[in-house]
């Protein structure tokens, strides 16, 4: 929270970040490394959300894609798709971006570690999750059998080219991944992310797991996994809705009762299961 | 605290007073109706009305509040409260600020609210009038209205103010109050009890029961589209709601191109968009797409969600909802009763 001149804490206040790095992974992602403008360390757990914004367009949810052991500053991958984010993308190295938070609940880490864990991730699904892989990575000896399970639409979707050549060529995770549709340089697998349930048979019912993607991904995810025995308390999912205050006031991303922002976004299954409007 | 007599022909010479030093904000009409607004003299303040077209909430989270500014270096708040007397509150509406008090305070607290609530004293008054559509003699008995600094109730001769806190207590100044008799105490007590019989008896429930059985009543589709069944979406419900707190934020650019504002609006859970997510390629992924399960959202949120956390139902009997709706289907007591009525 933000203190303003007049010693009020204002929830909407944003701090100042510094864009240092940007790449662009695909034409419509934009992945940026910030750091903030008053030099101090942003403190956060995996699955935390940033309300990220430029001053004159508004802001948007957008999931911390770096861990918190990794250095001072942070990453973001942010998707062009309105007003907001195009503007947020027009921003390069120099700029700055403001951010409020580290805001909801993230991924409980008690729960993940000493555990077999599986990361299901869909698309854009991979940003927030990146935080988590990054964090099992770097405290390898924490947890036990390491999966991901990637999946994009087509070739040309992928994130994180670098990162899926690390992950490929580790022995500290089984790295899987799918595109829905290849194109003529595409030699993997191709298919939806549930089939590649059927590529490994690593998977233990006591694994932890957690998925984040688009909704329609979900249901198919956890057909498979229900298949698997794994139980609902053990799941894990990341859910997406429209944070528009990020602290459980405007009411946009209400799933029943509960605020997506506050909340969530990262839900057990079995906290879902009870909620009509999750899935 | 203590209890003051101001005789009626007093009491708009002690409204004036008031107004010298402090902005005064009460009842006065518009038109055929009423609403809340700034006294420009005392002789304005109305009373006897029934109900304002607004509930006094606007006051602490107006209809549009800038919550920032910026310029190309910097981005500052705009909390600025003004002292305030807010004169005239109905019993019902005390309650629902009671409720959005909470709300504005819990997990995150929300200043551009606060900080005018805390700048303002209020002072609570007695029903004179009941509103056609009020149902307020039906719902939530058991909350007792906690947030007011005052309360004045019109007896006969003149009015009783009964000071709850020490602000309240320094409006009472002695030139123009005296001490109130138990009499007129006891005669106040009686006019707000009578008053509640005046209001019937619309829906014999427990608050407690009606939450459980409306959340049972989620996966029932056939019901709630019949409910929702002529609702356009306008969300009028929703902005005439003492208890609803949703908003917008949406920034905008000064002439000059380089500074601006962060503003948010009230918003309406009612209206089409309000759940929708723009995903990859401009498509939206609506998460309550269908009218019927925005209607069931608000009704959920009133009776049932905000229950446990409020130790009542999130509803005030205000009646303005009933009042307001375009297709006549929002009112809570026919909604209410027909989920009670129904084997689910």
């Amino acid at each position: 929270m933000t203190k303003d001149e007049a010693g009020f804490d204002n929830i909407f206040l944003p701090r100042e970040a510094k864009i240092i790095r940007t790449s662009r992974p695909t034409p419509s992602e934009k992945h940026f490394t910030l750091q903030l403008a008053d030099r101090t360390s942003l403190d956060f757990v995996p699955g935390q959300i940033l309300e990220v914004g430029v001053m004159g367009y508004g802001e948007s949810p957008i999931g911390i894609a770096s861990s918190p052991t990794r250095t001072d500053s942070f990453d973001i991958v942010v998707r062009t798709v309105g007003r907001v984010t195009t503007a947020i993308n027009s921003r390069d190295v120099g700029d700055s971006l403001w951010i409020r938070g580290p805001l909801g609940h993230g991924f409980d880490m008690d729960e993940l570690r000493g555990h077999d864990v599986l990361i299901v991730a869909g698309g854009i699904g991979l940003c927030p999750t990146r935080s988590l892989i990054q964090y099992i990575l770097d405290r390898r000896d924490e947890f036990g059998r390491f999966t991901l399970f990637y999946g994009a639409r087509d070739p040309l979707q992928l994130l994180f080219t670098e990162d899926r050549l690390e992950w490929r060529r580790s022995d500290a995770i089984d790295y899987h991944e799918t595109v829905d549709r290849a194109d003529a340089t595409w030699t993997g697998n191709v298919g939806v992310i549930p089939t590649l349930f059927h590529k490994t048979a690593h998977i233990s019912p006591d694994t932890r797991v957690v998925i984040c993607g688009p909704p329609v991904m979900f249901k198919y995810v956890l057909i498979e996994l229900d298949k698997l025995g794994i139980p609902r308390e053990n799941i894990f999912v990341d859910l997406e809705r429209r944070m528009k205050c990020g602290v459980g006031k405007c009411g946009h991303c209400q799933i029943n009762d509960k605020y997506c922002c506050i909340d969530g976004p990262v839900f057990t299954f079995a906290k879902i299961w009870e909620l009509e409007e999750a899935i | 605290m203590g209890a003051y007599f101001i005789g009626a022909h007093e009491l708009l010479g002690w409204v004036d007073g008031l107004r010298e030093s402090t902005r005064i904000i009460g009842p006065v009409a518009k038109r055929q109706r009423f609403v809340f607004a700034e006294l420009e003299s005392a002789a304005q303040l109305r009373l006897d009305y029934d109900v304002t077209i607004l509930p006094p909430k606007k006051v602490f989270f107006p209809p549009k509040q800038q919550i920032l500014a910026f310029d190309s270096e910097r981005v500052s708040d705009c909390i600025d409260p003004v002292p305030t007397v807010l004169l005239g509150v109905h019993f019902y509406d005390v309650k629902g600020l009671d409720m959005t008090d909470f709300l504005m305070r819990e997990r995150y607290e929300d200043w551009n609210y606060l900080a005018q609530r805390e700048a303002t004293t209020i002072v609570a008054s007695s029903v004179q009038s009941v509103a056609p559509r009020a149902f307020w003699g039906s719902i939530g008995a058991h909350v007792r209205p906690q947030g007011h600094d005052a309360m004045l109730t019109k007896v006969s001769e003149g009015y009783v103010l009964e000071t709850r806190t020490p602000k309240g207590e320094r409006l009472a100044g002695l030139e123009r109050f005296r001490h109130a008799t138990d009499d007129e105490v006891a005669g106040a007590e009686r006019v707000n009890a009578a008053v509640m019989d005046q209001c019937s008896q619309l829906m014999p429930y427990d608050s407690k029961e009606i939450a459980t059985k409306v959340r049972e009543s989620f996966g029932n589709e056939e019901l709630w589209d019949d409910l929702a069944m002529d609702c356009f979406s306008c969300g009028s419900c929703n902005i005439v709601c003492p208890t609803c707190y949703c908003f917008d934020v949406r920034d905008s650019w000064n002439v000059d191109q380089t500074s601006g504002q962060r503003t948010r609006y009230w918003d309406a859970c009612l209206t089409r968009e309000f759940a929708a997510v723009t995903m990859a390629g401009g498509q939206k992924e609506n998460f309550r797409e269908h009218h019927a399960s925005r209607f069931r959202h608000r009704f959920m949120r009133k009776a049932a969600y905000l229950h446990d956390k409020l130790g009542g139902p999130a509803c005030t009997g205000c009646g303005r909802c009933a009042a307001a709706c375009t297709a006549n289907i929002a009112d809570p007591v026919r909604v209410i009763n027909t989920i009670m009525g129904v084997t689910l």
